[in-house]
């Protein structure tokens, strides 16, 4: 009568881990894939809209300039002009992932924030 | 039979509660008891669901500790160091937004983020805060934001307007996309629900893109709350890391 050995719990647990890891890196995966989906909609939600305002905020902010200091057409011409720069200039911005959105310069990564920050939007862009 | 079309009636603002003063009218309406909604719900939900804390957490926590984990997650890679005494901040912004939004989608109910007023006064709260912050950090310096570096003397002429324009246009974007999405999501579900209540026996067509578009107002709602979020996140991140 041979003595049963009772089975050993510990074998194959390394292989169960590494089967539980990989499925738990493929979940992350596909989270990752929507998440993006999801930045890439509120990304093109945002951008939609920042051209127009700029342009009709500044071509509003001219007109009152020109009722105030009785200067027609200029006040509207000028500020129309420079509305249209500045709603390329945020569309530029926020498409290009430049950190800082007032400012030509970049904010450098490791004295900013700690180090490489994930960027929000620079999803879309692969 | 005719069924009047009247899509943006559901925007009428009502008086509730009368109450003038001096000049002033400072009724309580219908948008405010919408807000005020809003508010109980978004704090009922954070207190009752973390009134018995439990290490597994039960469903209403579980809610709620993912709401947390998001806008945590958020203001730490936006921000990132010292962000996180914006948390509340942030975090209440959000809450109230979403809540808002979610509820508005109710039918019946009254979506307060829809009155540009609303939006408007939020999205002033979020610019007067970042620029005060940006003068207190920083002092003076806070207005080498609106110098770009490295550039020739007479093209700051030009620039420096530029920078200026597209430092105070951004309330205006903030709340005007808020506004507008919600305004014209549901003033798209009232005119196909009146043209399938118009049209009789082929109201299946408008009414299934009605299905479909209530999805759609539905993850406007979320993403447009999340947006906000986001945009002060990187408008305070932009303030407190100034060179």
């Amino acid at each position: 009568m041979s003595e049963r050995e009772p089975p050993d719990p510990l074998a194959g647990l390394g292989e169960r881990i590494d089967r539980a890891r990989a499925e738990r890196v493929r979940e992350q995966a596909t989270v990752g894939d929507r998440s993006a989906v999801q930045q890439g909609v509120g990304f093109g939600l945002r951008i939609g809209i920042e051209l127009v305002v700029a342009i009709g905020v500044a071509t509003g902010l001219g007109w009152v300039i020109d009722r105030w200091l009785g200067t027609q057409p200029w006040g509207i011409i000028v500020l129309f002009f420079l509305g249209i720069a500045a709603g390329m200039l945020n569309v530029y911005r926020a498409v290009s992932g430049i950190r800082a959105p007032v400012g030509f310069r970049k904010l450098d990564g490791e004295g900013a924030a700690g180090g490489a920050r994930p960027d929000a939007w620079d999803d879309d862009e692969n | 039979m005719a069924i009047e079309l009247r899509p943006l009636e559901q925007f009428t603002i009502e008086r509730i509660i009368p109450i003038h003063i001096g000049g002033l009218d400072l009724s309580y309406t219908n948008a405010a008891l919408m807000m005020t909604i809003a508010v109980i719900f978004a704090t009922a939900l954070m207190v009752l669901a973390t009134r018995r804390a439990a290490l597994v957490p039960g469903r209403w926590q579980s809610v709620a500790e993912m709401l947390y984990e998001f806008v945590a997650d958020m203001v730490d890679s936006n921000i990132g160091q010292g962000g996180r005494q914006f948390f509340p901040f942030v975090f209440t912004l959000f809450t109230f937004i979403l809540f808002a939004n979610l509820l508005g989608m109710i039918p019946y109910s009254y979506t307060t983020t829809s009155q540009i007023i609303v939006t408007f006064a939020l999205a002033a709260v979020v610019f007067i805060l970042v620029t005060a912050i940006g003068i207190i950090r920083h002092g003076f310096h806070f207005l080498s934001l609106f110098v770009p570096h490295g550039v020739p003397k007479v093209l700051l002429l030009l620039l420096v307007p530029i920078e200026l324009l597209s430092y105070f246009i951004r309330p205006f974007t903030l709340s005007i996309r808020l506004f507008a999405n919600m305004l014209a999501g549901h003033t798209m579900l009232a005119i196909f629900g009146g043209f399938a209540a118009s049209i009789g026996l082929f109201a299946f067509f408008p009414t299934a893109i009605n299905v479909l578009l209530v999805g759609l107002e539905f993850l406007v709602a979320v993403l447009q709350a999340y947006v906000f979020a986001i945009l002060t996140c990187l408008y305070l991140s932009e303030a407190v890391h100034l060179h």
